[in-house]
């Protein structure tokens, strides 16, 4: 026998049960599912019939469709257009409510405060605030005497307009874990660059953005993923993916081909495509943010 | 500059900032007492010429209280088995000795940057075959099983509490189930706390997966019930009453959100940390 017995069984015994219930709910909706996401790109199913393997089929079909790759665009779109304004706003704005002056903490709720609306509460709001006849926007451009389209039903604006709406709602988490980095940002930096007579601007990105620099990597990991995936919901709510699938992201594209077409095969296969582009934007990202610091 | 003018400057900049931030948010809460006239009016009004509370009983032709009450028991279940689960879970990867300790809770990390929507229809799957579509638990069940975040999060403040706290528990003759329901959960209680509201939030605002598996009038929640309101399927109705539904279904988590603001800033730093 090893040394390694030191392990008692009946502490091995408890840890076991203690884990059973989570390894169980996590095996069953997490681990299966993910494995069956992926073996199901090989094969054609429609829900009903029996599964019959394809093979390549579903990712040949991937190749040959323009709409996957418009898809592809449209998420591209939601991530390029949201990830850096959320995480540069964010850090400036958690930067100035970091203040240490009395009251601030009360005037903070205002920042957090749209963390409460979901996204179906949030797309009440804004597609009337977005509506051409009606919605104040609109108004205020037709004061200074500007006719705005239907932004939502327009090509070139449904992707932007959506973005400001999710960049608003994401702000407030990205507020938050800033406030908890710069609070680990020690005091004394600020005192020197005081004496070098560095400005409040200089400070911020030549000081106190370095600093902050894990938590960045960590929000714009963050960011990339909620871009990509809550892109679903809102234009499911809001654009249904118009208009002419301009706002339809590969979750939407992979939702509408599982269950309006029920070709379940290629919907898991744009759902494989969704999890490499997160990934490669990742560790593209990773790459050169850790490059840039050096 | 004087550092007075400085900080009157950063005041300033505060307040305003905060009320842009706030404003759409506002707008809502002061659109939902609003006439049909005065919502349209132009140029826009900021606040009602009187108090429509109407609204607020019309709002229940699309939410009817049901969903509300759908609403809590889909977060509360999804709330309580989160903490079953998670809880013992974190104890268990930390604290007692075991082999497998290691690789378990690795492969608790491995999801842990993954959307949830990219398993959404292998999840519906499972669900489906195991005949929980239209059910709570099938709606709850899914999203508790996600417990990297809950599982990491509690293993790693069980992992800072004292071991000498624990071997004198043990030497006292206490098993694992006493040293965990004694010692180690009580002092939990902040971080219990704090993981409590952000998932409480979090599994109040859910859509997709609450509109996938439980659709059916006795088991739909309130996003489901209102996003159809936001899609112009129902044209005829009026923006204040749209509204209205709106912070009906707001409400629970905004008065959450206030009471705990504390825990959730807590909750959410803790988990973007590791």
């Amino acid at each position: 026998m090893k040394t390694r017995t030191r392990y008692s069984k009946l502490d091995a015994f408890t840890a076991w049960s203690f884990l059973t219930p989570a390894l169980i709910l996590f095996i069953v909706f997490i681990v299966i599912p993910t494995i069956a996401g992926i073996v199901l790109s090989f094969f054609s199913w429609n829900f009903f019939n029996e599964p019959k393997f394809v093979g390549l089929n579903n990712f040949a079909k991937l190749f040959n469709d323009p709409s996957a790759w418009s898809s592809l665009g449209v998420t591209m779109e939601f991530i390029v257009l949201g990830v850096i304004p959320t995480t540069i706003i964010g850090f400036m704005l958690a930067v100035l409510v970091s203040a240490n002056m009395p009251a601030v903490g009360a005037i903070r709720v205002l920042y957090f405060i749209p963390v409460v609306l979901s996204v179906a509460v949030s797309a009440v709001l804004w597609v009337f605030l977005y509506d051409p006849r009606q919605g104040p926007i609109a108004a205020a451009f037709r004061a200074v005497g500007i006719q705005i389209p239907n932004i939502l039903q327009t090509q070139s604006t449904a992707v932007p307009a959506l973005v400001v709406m999710m960049v608003w709602l994401a702000l407030p988490i990205v507020i938050i874990l800033y406030l908890a980095a710069l609070q680990r940002v020690p005091d004394d930096i600020y005192a020197a660059a005081a004496l070098d007579g560095a400005g409040a601007w200089r400070t911020l990105w030549s000081m106190t953005w370095p600093n902050v620099l894990p938590t960045t990597l960590i929000v714009a990991v963050l960011q990339v993923i909620n871009f990509a995936s809550s892109s679903l919901d809102v234009s499911l709510i809001m654009t249904n993916g118009g208009p002419l699938n301009a706002s339809r992201s590969l979750g939407l594209y992979s939702y509408q081909e599982a269950f309006t077409h029920q070709d379940v095969g290629y919907a898991s296969v744009l759902s494989v495509l969704q999890l490499v582009v997160i990934v490669a934007i990742v560790v593209v990202g990773r790459a050169v943010t850790s490059r840039s610091s050096k | 500059m004087k550092p007075g003018k400085i900080r009157l400057g950063r005041y300033t900049s505060i307040v305003i900032f905060g009320v842009i931030i706030a404003l759409p948010l506002l707008y809502l809460l002061s659109g939902s007492l609003m006439s049909y006239k005065d919502i349209v009016q132009y140029p826009p009004r900021l606040l009602p010429s009187s108090p429509q509370w109407d609204n607020f009983v019309q709002a229940f032709n699309y939410l009817t209280p049901q969903t509300i009450g759908n609403s809590f028991v889909f977060v509360g279940g999804v709330l309580i088995i989160q903490l079953g689960i998670c809880l013992p879970a974190g104890f268990a990867l930390s604290k007692i000795p075991f082999r497998w300790a290691t690789p378990v809770f690795a492969l608790f990390l491995v999801p842990l940057f993954m959307p949830t929507n990219l398993i959404l229809i292998p999840t519906y799957i499972v669900t489906f075959k195991l005949g929980l579509i239209g059910t709570f638990f099938g709606m709850i069940l899914p999203v508790a099983g996600q417990a990297s975040i809950g599982v990491l999060l509690f293993r790693q403040f069980f992992a800072g509490l004292p071991n000498g706290l624990i071997e004198a528990a043990r030497i006292d003759g206490a098993n694992w189930w006493q040293v965990f329901t004694r010692i180690a959960l009580p002092l939990a209680k902040p971080i219990i706390a704090a993981y409590s509201v952000v998932t409480f939030l979090t599994a109040w605002n859910l859509y997709i997966w609450p509109l996938l598996s439980g659709p059916g009038v006795g088991t739909r929640v309130l996003t489901v019930a209102l996003a159809p309101l936001a899609g112009g399927k129902f044209s005829s109705i009026s923006p204040s009453i749209s509204f209205a539904a709106a912070v009906i279904s707001m409400l629970p988590v905004l008065i959450v959100f206030i009471v705990f603001q504390k825990w959730f800033t807590k909750g959410v730093a803790g988990s973007g940390l590791e």
